[in-house]
């Protein structure tokens, strides 16, 4: 019986204390990662619509569907919406921004895990640029017959963020 | 056993990946970039350093029974430590090295050096022993890195060092060049090795 | 030298050793080379020469370095630099089949300590590398003799029949490789997405002008898997002399053809194009010369029924659904890794052994 309760004992203890350690910890630090997370994603949406000055976000019922961009003089000049799609070996998040005109101003791949030096190299420029400027209600990657030029050797990581941005667009064209 | 000698032992004689074959899931998979190596060695080596502190100091008070799930507690409340206090206060490095913190958890050279050496070895010794397996564990990802990095991207931590001319040898940053490259630097290490002991 | 030479296997009583059975398959494998210079000229031929000589090169080189005696006379090093050229893009830069030689050799084979004991076929492992390292380099460069005629990109094509255009026959011949299209095509019929021009596109893939064109090779594809005719000319001399046995290549071709009349086409069930997948791609050239390698497939009889069923399967399920239009390289890789476990799971039976009873 003894060998029994003591055990249990040390690892109910060992619990409780690494427990209540890991919770203080959360609490101090929560906060602060929220506003890291918030700050994070308010760059990413300067980066893709400079023009703002603020956004203000528009949702349906219960979700965020995308954030309308307003000048300093409160006229709008674009909208911004996120995507997401799985790629090759991880999910690929991309910010998207719109001009007034439904045209694309600019997007930036904010969060990937793909294969580094072919996937992983869709977060740079001279990828997400060639995106200025297109038609997001029906822009394909060029081995499905469209314009955007494929990473090398990562079709299926540009099809992700092709097919994310068209896909998204398409259901929330009437929205906007 | 000398301290020092516990320091050195997990450098190139016991190194924890080519000589143990320990952790070999996260150097496989995050050996692709010099610098994620030097990330996820980093990380790795100070939960090493903590978790082997910590164990040694209370392995007396851990009954046998109960140890590995008491071990795998410690290790993992570090790392989740670790993974918050970085999000919190050093969001930018966090980012880099987001993904491979959880992995830590999942690295048997921790575990392993708990069991081995730190249940049953002085606080003191247990450091030199963390620090060093850690220091092993780093050299051995950044070298498989490096060679990966070189043959499948042409650069070093992002620079390029070959001419844009190289095409890359990209199955050397596929999952197949990770084994490839482990396999002929482990056959390599082991003939350096049987040529010493010949020699001896 | 030491007294008793042990070679690999076969150990057989005749009159063949190693040295005989390369030389032969070398000679079997010129037929093709002849047609790929017919049909894509001197840079099929040159590329074939320096995958011989970077594969011979190496191996002598490597077995000179870990002091094992050099054996590149016994001609295994020819046939793998022959067989991995015959697996490129007549177009494909000069170092591809440099370095992928180099490859196969060296990891493929004089790793596991040379010739027979290798896991699997070294030069299909050197392919598997290229494709992995380079695959712009692996998947372009494709030429015909009618490339002047203007040859159209897959994309191209594909676009002209998403939308409606027609597309000829001919555009065919000279697009990069049939299979290549063939799948695209098909993706885009059974998804929906194109047009009546596609369904008749992939009609006449099955006509008997397009199977006659695939036949004689003149189609765009690898250096040495473009003409059928020679092939099977070749792969005469070898059955001829029984270095290959029946049961590799008819299991294999066997199953290839029936999984794709079954499931490869367009009509539903039973109406997939039989001999265009027979002809088309590296089927013939990879059922003769490759699956049936000596020391990477199974030695009894039953095991390689098996082999070639399983390769069969394994390619059908790749050109159909695949991430790549062809799939023979894969699937011989695939099996040669299982060999091993054939051979144990279908033991000959030793004569006067009887079954132990359960008492």
């Amino acid at each position: 019986m003894k060998d029994f309760i003591r055990p249990t004992l040390v690892l109910l203890i060992i619990c409780l204390i690494a427990g209540t350690i890991l919770a203080f910890i959360y609490q101090q630090t929560a906060p602060l990662i929220a506003e890291n997370k918030l700050k994070a994603e308010e760059a990413a949406r300067r980066l893709v619509l400079p023009d703002a000055e603020f956004f203000k976000p528009v949702s349906d019922s219960s979700d965020v569907l995308y954030y309308e961009g307003y000048n300093a003089d409160s006229t709008l000049v674009g909208y911004v919406f996120s995507c997401v799609q799985y790629g090759y070996s991880s999910d690929v998040k991309t910010i998207v921004g719109l001009t007034p005109e439904l045209m694309i101003n600019a997007i930036t791949v904010v969060s990937q895990a793909e294969t580094p030096g072919l996937g992983a190299n869709c977060t740079r420029d001279d990828f997400t640029t060639q995106f200025a400027g297109k038609n997001p209600y029906n822009i394909y990657v060029d081995k499905d017959g469209g314009v955007i030029q494929s990473l090398t050797g990562a079709t299926i990581t540009t099809r992700a963020v092709t097919n994310a941005i068209r896909d998204t667009f398409q259901k929330l064209r009437d929205k906007l | 056993m000398k301290a020092i000698q516990e320091f050195t032992k997990g450098i190139i004689k016991e190194n924890p990946v080519f000589v143990m074959a320990l952790g070999l899931c996260p150097t496989l998979a995050v050996s692709t970039s010099v610098q994620n190596a030097i990330g996820m060695g980093a990380a790795a080596t100070f939960v090493l350093l903590c978790s082997n502190i910590f164990i040694s100091l209370i392995k007396n008070l851990i009954p046998s029974k109960v140890r590995i799930p008491c071990f795998i507690l410690v290790i993992a409340s570090f790392v989740t430590i670790i993974d918050m206090v970085m999000e919190a206060y050093v969001p930018p490095l966090h980012k880099s090295l987001g993904i491979f913190i959880p992995l830590i958890v999942v690295n048997c050279i921790i575990l392993g050096r708990a069991e081995a050496f730190a249940s049953k070895n002085g606080v003191f010794k247990s450091m030199l022993d963390g620090l060093g397996m850690g220091l092993g564990f780093m050299l051995a990802i950044m070298v498989i890195a490096l060679i990966r990095e070189i043959l499948g991207v042409g650069t070093i931590l992002n620079i390029r060092i070959l001419p844009a001319s190289y095409k890359p040898m990209i199955a050397a940053i596929l999952p197949p060049g990770a084994f490839i490259t482990i396999g002929l630097l482990m056959g390599l290490l082991s003939i350096l090795q049987n040529k010493k002991k010949s020699k001896a | 030298m030491s007294l008793v030479n042990v070679s690999s296997s076969p150990h057989l009583h005749e009159q063949v050793n190693v040295r005989r059975v390369m030389w032969t398959v070398v000679i079997a494998l010129l037929p093709a080379l002849i047609a790929a210079y017919l049909f894509f000229g001197w840079r099929s031929i040159w590329i074939t020469i320096l995958g011989v000589v970077a594969a011979v090169g190496t191996e002598a080189l490597v077995q000179f370095l870990t002091k094992r005696p050099i054996t590149i006379s016994d001609g295994s090093a020819v046939v793998t630099g022959m067989l991995l050229a015959f697996n490129l893009p007549p177009l494909t830069p000069w170092w591809i089949p440099v370095v992928g030689s180099i490859f196969a050799i060296t990891i493929g084979k004089q790793i596991f300590g040379g010739l027979g004991y290798n896991p699997v076929n070294p030069a299909l492992l050197g392919r598997a590398f290229l494709m992995a390292s380079w695959p712009i380099q692996m998947t372009t460069g494709w030429a015909t003799k009618l490339a002047n005629a203007g040859v159209a990109t897959v994309s191209g094509l594909k676009q002209t029949l998403i939308t409606g255009g027609n597309a000829q026959l001919q555009n065919l011949i000279t697009s990069a490789t049939p299979l290549n299209l063939a799948q695209q095509i098909r993706g885009d019929i059974v998804a929906g997405t194109a047009g009546d021009s596609a369904r008749t596109i992939f009609h006449q893939l099955s006509s008997l002008d397009y199977i006659k064109e695939l036949f004689w090779g003149n189609i765009g594809g690898c250096i040495g898997e473009v003409s059928a005719a020679a092939l099977i000319l070749g792969a005469a001399i070898l059955v001829y002399k029984h270095y290959v046995e029946w049961r590799i290549p008819i299991g294999y071709i066997g199953t290839v053809a029936f999984l794709s009349w079954m499931i490869g086409g367009i009509d539903g069930l039973f109406s997939g194009p039989v001999l265009f997948h027979i002809f088309s791609g590296g089927l013939i050239l990879g059922a003769f010369f490759m699956a049936t390698d000596m020391v990477t497939s199974p030695v009894t009889k039953k095991g390689r029924l098996i082999f070639g069923i399983g390769c069969g399967l394994l390619t059908v399920v790749i050109r159909t659904w695949g991430g790549y239009p062809e799939g023979v390289s894969y699937s011989i890789l695939i099996m040669n890794i299982a060999t091993p476990l054939i051979d144990k799971l279908t033991p000959q039976k030793t004569f006067g052994y009887r079954k132990k009873s359960n008492k």
